[in-house]
């Protein structure tokens, strides 16, 4: 870290360092609003949440939201991020100011951070953040007198309630840079721990000169009151257990309404699409390629931004870390760690940000299990899957101990890709060599309420991502799915269309029959037919036809293609588009035999072959990053295959 | 020889003075979580069978499990 010169003329980086819970990332959503948007570091996939902002009518920044830190001398892969990029000389475009949150609560231990920045003597602003929890404790500290102590500007702040940010702007504007003593002397010549002893003891003093306070803080009286209750042995359990069951009703029952409305809006926009544009090619693909790829997705919105609410809820109240707690013990002898549960939970919304998550856990065998093991909890990809085929086979009215079956099928569901994850940890510990000591050290910061501006930016990027990538996916799938069941090789296709010439002339005969007809015998011969054909006799044991063996193949991408291909291969040649996919699904009978499809034996196999196939080229794609090969997802992805594979074998043969 | 008092030989409600830490990875983690020798420790709270534990350090929370307990050398304040 060598000396920079600083001058702001009109464009500045401000770089947000802090330790976790220190409110910084409520900060970066209070100074750039919906100004942000997030990447990726180079070469690791830690999220990079970039803003902007206007510090007055000359100076514009760009601010960088790193992730948290408890010091700079790292000890997870998280804080590796955070120090290499404080340390990278290589970026002069733009001049850089440091400004680092303290949770003024707990100035003394996140002061440490703040005084080994001013040693690295990089411009730097200190912001006094949660004063309102300062204030609340009857605590007050001097701010004049921190400034002075550390020798650089000191900014009091309540992010939560945007307090104090025209003082930082202001500040920010009027930063000048200034050599300060460095807070400790000649730190070369100790070792790393005598030095933060030494630090600390510095820090206390100058605690002792600015902070006043009485005895321990009523934010913390009022934490362990609430753990008494949350980390209770029997108690802790059944809120954890009865605060999940609540999250998967209220996904399902309160998405109902927002679901209908974009299924019908989409049918409706369909029919119009289809009358309105002239006849032909184009439209066949808009209508039934495109748009019923789309539609099959976006009715999915309401349930996986629910999910992402629930989980972000949680974590900003405080409470996953108390989960955390409570399942170590059990986690612990399946090879994993309390801080599995946080990527094992968010895996129920996406296992792409669930596997990143899991780089705070610091023990290399615990984070690979974690890795391995998380794909295995049913994602809200699945959900499409699930819900189309548990409607398809499991009547809405059926009770089981009078809840509602289809309900029952679902928890079942989640229930088993828990189970099967636990046990296949439970088998990698003994595979996986390590030697390296695993431990569980962990702040669990103070119960709060949420910060409803994070929540809802989480949920907007989250389901943003999740929206715009798996909606790429879908539309080339769809498209490419399209002319591969409306074309065919050779002339089967156009024999077809000769065999039924005279049908179709005769005014008498029945039209939508015959269409129909027609419309299935051409995507039998089409080049998706073929294909589907072609894999039948592998998964004929398992209950699956040719249409659903296409499915699976394009659905390899991405699970909630699945409903797209549905969609697409059961629209293609319904010329009115006037019944939902389940509809039509439901009607389908092998050709052969007259039978149905989608009898109970067959949708019980297609679902667990969903729950635990690794059907995302996403998670493949990150478990190559996370884990820096290709090894561990070619292992996941076989284990996973083989799971599904011979999981669905026995279900159908059972319920056959 | 008897061996020297750890974290883990203490019950709920206790509270003690850091004075040794017998593993340097936990001495960083610990530290920078602003638990350092000297700091008075109190046992907030233990799971099922003593694993996890809670501790608090001034006005923050922190869990550790026993073996992590059992590598911290403590005197009763």
């Amino acid at each position: 870290m060598g000396e920079k010169t600083f001058r702001i003329e009109d464009e500045l980086r401000l770089i947000l360092v802090g330790n976790p819970n220190s409110g910084k990332s409520t900060l970066f959503n209070s100074l750039t609003g919906l100004n942000q948007r997030i990447g990726n570091f180079p070469g690791v996939t830690v999220e990079k949440k970039i803003g902007f902002l206007k510090i007055n009518d000359h100076i514009k920044a760009e601010v960088v939201d790193l992730p948290g830190t408890y010091s700079l001398s790292p000890r997870s892969e998280d804080e590796q991020v955070t120090f290499d990029y404080l340390n990278d000389n290589s970026r002069n475009d733009l001049p850089e100011l440091i400004v680092v949150v303290v949770d003024a609560s707990n100035l003394k231990r996140n002061l440490l951070l703040a005084t080994q920045l001013v040693d690295s003597e990089q411009p730097t602003i200190l912001v006094l953040n949660m004063m309102d929890i300062v204030e609340r404790n009857k605590q007050s500290i001097d701010v004049k007198k921190l400034e002075e102590k550390l020798g650089i500007p000191v900014v009091p702040i309540n992010a939560r309630l945007s307090k104090g940010i025209k003082e930082l702007k202001q500040a920010i504007a009027n930063y000048k840079y200034k050599k300060v003593p460095k807070f400790i002397e000649n730190h070369e010549s100790k070792d790393a721990l005598e030095n933060t002893v030494h630090r600390f003891n510095k820090i206390k003093d100058i605690v002792k000169l600015t902070l006043t306070k009485e005895g321990e803080s009523r934010t913390a009286k009022i934490t362990r009151r609430i753990d008494s209750v949350f980390t209770h042995p029997v108690f802790g359990f059944a809120i954890f257990l009865l605060i999940l069951f609540l999250i998967f009703q209220a996904i399902f029952s309160w998405s109902s309404y927002p679901m209908n409305w974009i299924e019908n809006g989409f049918l409706v926009l369909g029919n119009w699409l289809s009358k309105t544009l002239p006849e032909g090619v184009l439209n066949d693909l808009l209508v039934d390629g495109v748009l019923a790829g789309l539609g099959g997705i976006i009715i999915f919105v309401p349930q996986i931004a629910m999910l992402f609410m629930f989980i972000a809820i949680l974590e900003d109240t405080g409470y996953l870390s108390r989960v955390s707690f409570l399942t170590d013990a059990l986690l612990k002898r399946f090879g994993l760690n309390g801080r599995s549960i946080i990527p094992l939970l968010g895996g129920a919304a996406c296992a792409v940000p669930a596997i990143m998550s899991a780089r705070t856990i610091a023990n290399k065998k615990e984070r690979l299990l974690t890795i391995f093991v998380t794909p295995l909890i049913s994602c809200s990809a699945r959900i499409p899957v699930y819900t189309l085929l548990i409607a398809l086979v499991i009547p809405a009215d059926k009770q089981f101990l009078s809840f509602n079956l289809q309900g029952v099928v679902m928890m079942a569901l989640y229930l088993l890709g828990f189970v099967a994850a636990l046990l296949t940890a439970f088998v990698m510990k003994y595979i996986v060599k390590s030697d390296e000591r695993s431990n569980f050290v962990m702040e669990l910061p103070i119960y709060r309420t949420p910060r409803w501006t994070n929540v809802g930016m989480t949920i907007l990027n989250k389901t943003k991502v999740f929206l715009f990538e798996a909606g790429k996916i879908i539309i080339a799938v769809s498209i490419v799915l399209w002319v591969l069941s409306s074309y065919g090789p050779g002339d089967e296709m156009s024999q077809i269309e000769e065999k039924y010439k005279t049908v179709l002339a005769d005014s008498n005969a029945d039209l939508t029959a015959a269409n129909e007809q027609i419309a299935s015998e051409k995507l039998e011969v089409s080049y998706a037919g073929h294909i589907g054909k072609f894999i039948e006799p592998a998964i004929r044991p398992l209950g699956f036809d040719w249409k659903i063996g296409i499915a699976i193949i394009t659905s390899f991408a991405a699970r909630e293609v699945f409903v797209g291909t549905m969609a697409t291969l059961y629209s293609v040649g319904d010329e009115e588009n006037t019944a939902s996919i389940k509809e039509k699904m439901n009607r389908a009978t092998h050709a052969s035999t007259g039978a149905k499809v989608y009898t109970k034996a067959t949708g019980y196999s297609l679902l667990i072959f969903y729950a635990f196939a690794l059907q995302c080229m996403a998670t493949v794609a990150i478990v190559v990053k996370e884990t820096g090969g290709w090894k561990w997802p070619i292992i996941q992805l076989v284990y996973m295959g083989a799971l599904a594979y011979f999981s669905s074998l026995l279900v159908y043969q059972i319920f056959v | 020889m008897r061996m020297r008092a750890t974290l883990a030989d203490y019950k709920v409600g206790d509270k003690v003075i850091l004075k040794k830490v017998l593993d340097n990875h936990l001495t960083i983690q610990l530290y920078s979580m602003g638990c350092i020798l000297g700091e008075e420790i109190t046992i907030e709270r233990k799971a099922p069978f003593g694993d996890p534990i809670i501790i608090r350090v001034e006005d923050s929370f922190i869990s550790l499990r026993k073996d992590d307990a059992q590598k911290m050398e403590v005197l009763l304040s």
